[in-house]
């Protein structure tokens, strides 16, 4: 079953078309990255998911139900990480949490244990200083901790990582991991790394289009080259095979290209032949950077 | 919303917001009648400043009206700095973004803004009555508060203008960006109806004649000359609040 689904969905600012017809659909129990340039229309689109902004066009469904402009009832499934997530600096974690367990009208004692439980998560279970003098990775996990309150059915995540450090990246991204068995999560950015660590499957937005989309594997499909990448253990074997079969072409000292895969048992031969020493034979799989690169025609 | 209305509270109370209300609220209270207690005090020690330059003084006598004309040039000072120290009770969480969780979360609008309302008319309702408590109490210590005729009713009336102030912040407040553009546009209003006022037949209608409560004591007026104020007062302020609730519901978080 689809968590969340878009369809034809249009969103104009003024004179400016910021989505103009995007469809797409989230499977339950994924991690979906939806991915774009600053300024694609990522944030707006979440925006709209959230009910915080009217669609001009098409229609968005949320766990089966469609949403509403305004005080949307399927923000009772959803569970929303800003980029920058900004909380009442006067408050320690736990009573934000308390705070956010009760707006969502949760029983005290089952907001307590789940505040607890997710402090724990996020690492924040020792912290009874105020947010104030939080670091921006502490906010981020405290975020995540609010996010996930009233257990949502999707969470939505809008850059979470893109303002923090690596080991800041890293923590985010394991919680994303972690609560992936409970909560389909909708996940915004333009690292590429993130998605190709943790995202089952992805969108790409462009000029407000969906320019590719489905699992990673479908995605490199479609680029996949026929490139045969040869690493040996001296550069004076790669050398002699370069002598040997002229169509290769050296990318290091020891790191040869076969762009033509036919000629690939004529290189073995070679190898087998002049008792070469190969460390690695890889077929190359093309990066999700050089993907978003084409999309967006760089 | 309690626990909206909780938040709201913990927020005055831990951003040192209330205690520095509750010191300026204290602080006028006390200083109407030591200000009307030190007049002759003063007037003494100019006596003789005053003379030099061919002013002769008479005894002064200082009474609860001294106090009470104190009082009334004070309140619309507190009431400035209650304004100013609130201009950003929206556009302080649209600028950091922090209602954008709170709605995600299912907290309705209106339930926001009217949380927000009852806190912000309840603090100036509980600051305004501590300011004049005090003033009467000091008033009936050292004088005799029989001699101002309505003392309360004048107090209502200071109140209300208050009230109908806020109303306008909060209109403000909902639809600016920025707590310049609330304090613009608030000041902007209550100038424009203090000149509007400056016309004898409006200014007997106009929210402004409710600061004047001394006319009230001192038996120039009479409680029917405040009625039409009063009620175009409640107007405004319901249209305000309504408009506000209106436009929060459209606002762009």
């Amino acid at each position: 079953m689809d968590m969340l689904t878009l369809s034809h969905v249009k969103k104009r600012f003024w004179e400016k078309e910021v989505l103009q017809d995007v469809s797409f659909s989230v499977p339950e129990n994924t991690v979906f990255g939806f991915v774009g340039q600053n300024g694609a229309g990522k944030t707006t689109a979440m925006k709209l998911i959230l009910g915080l902004l009217s669609c001009d066009e098409g229609r968005i469904t949320v766990n089966g139900s469609a949403v509403r402009y305004g005080n949307t009832h399927t923000n009772r499934f959803i569970g929303y990480l800003p980029d920058v997530p900004e909380f009442y600096s006067y408050m320690t974690p736990a009573e934000y949490l308390a705070f956010c367990g009760e707006i969502t009208g949760m029983p005290k004692p089952e907001t307590k244990k789940r505040a607890a439980e997710l402090l724990a998560l996020v690492g924040l279970e020792q912290e009874r200083r105020r947010i104030k003098g939080f670091s921006r990775g502490m906010k981020q996990r405290l975020g995540v901790a609010q996010a996930l309150m009233n257990r949502p059915r999707l969470l939505i995540c809008d850059e979470p990582t893109s303002a923090l450090d690596p080991a800041g990246r890293k923590e985010l991204l394991d919680i994303l991991v972690a609560v992936k068995k409970e909560t389909t999560v909708l996940f915004s950015t333009h690292i590429l790394s993130d998605v190709e660590h943790i995202c089952d499957e992805l969108a790409f937005l462009h000029e407000g289009r969906i320019a590719l989309k489905g699992t990673l594997e479908e995605v490199r499909k479609i680029r996949r080259t026929a490139a045969v990448e040869l690493e040996m253990e001296h550069a004076r074997d790669a050398g002699l095979l370069l002598r040997e079969c002229p169509f290769l072409q050296r990318l290091g000292h020891n790191l040869l290209l076969l762009r033509e895969p036919e000629h690939l048992p004529e290189v073995l031969g070679r190898i087998a032949e002049k008792r070469l020493s190969v460390l690695r034979v890889e077929r190359m799989e093309p990066a999700l950077e050089d993907l978003f690169m084409e999309v967006i025609g760089k | 919303m309690r626990a909206f209305l909780k938040k709201e509270w913990m927020e005055l109370v831990r951003t040192g917001r209330l205690l520095l209300l509750l010191l300026i609220f204290i602080l006028f209270g006390i200083m109407n009648p030591a200000i009307a207690k030190l007049t002759p005090w003063m007037m003494e020690i100019m006596v003789e400043q005053l003379a030099e330059s061919g002013l002769a003084l008479t005894a002064v006598t200082v009474d609860a009206m001294t106090s009470w004309t104190q009082f009334y040039k004070n309140i619309p000072m507190a009431l400035g700095v209650f304004v100013l120290l609130h201009s950003g009770i929206f556009t302080t969480e649209y600028q950091k973004g922090t209602l954008i969780p709170v709605v995600t979360k299912g907290l309705s609008r209106p339930r926001i803004a009217a949380a927000k309302t009852i806190l912000l008319l309840g603090t100036w309702t509980v600051l305004f009555f501590l300011c004049y408590g005090i003033t009467y109490g000091y008033n009936a210590v050292f004088w005799d508060n029989g001699i101002a005729r309505f003392p309360l009713l004048g107090a209502v009336c200071c109140w209300l203008f208050g009230v109908w102030v806020l109303a306008w912040m909060l209109l403000f407040s909902i639809a600016a960006d920025t707590s310049t553009q609330v304090l613009l546009g608030t000041g902007g209003v209550v100038l424009g109806i203090y000149v509007l006022s400056l016309f004898p037949k409006l200014g007997n209608v106009l929210p402004v004649k409710l600061l004047d409560g001394m006319s009230l004591l001192s038996g120039n007026a009479f409680p029917k000359d405040y009625y039409a104020s009063m009620g175009i007062a409640c107007a405004m302020a319901a249209v305000c609040l309504l408009l506000a609730v209106s436009c929060f519901n459209r606002k762009n978080l």
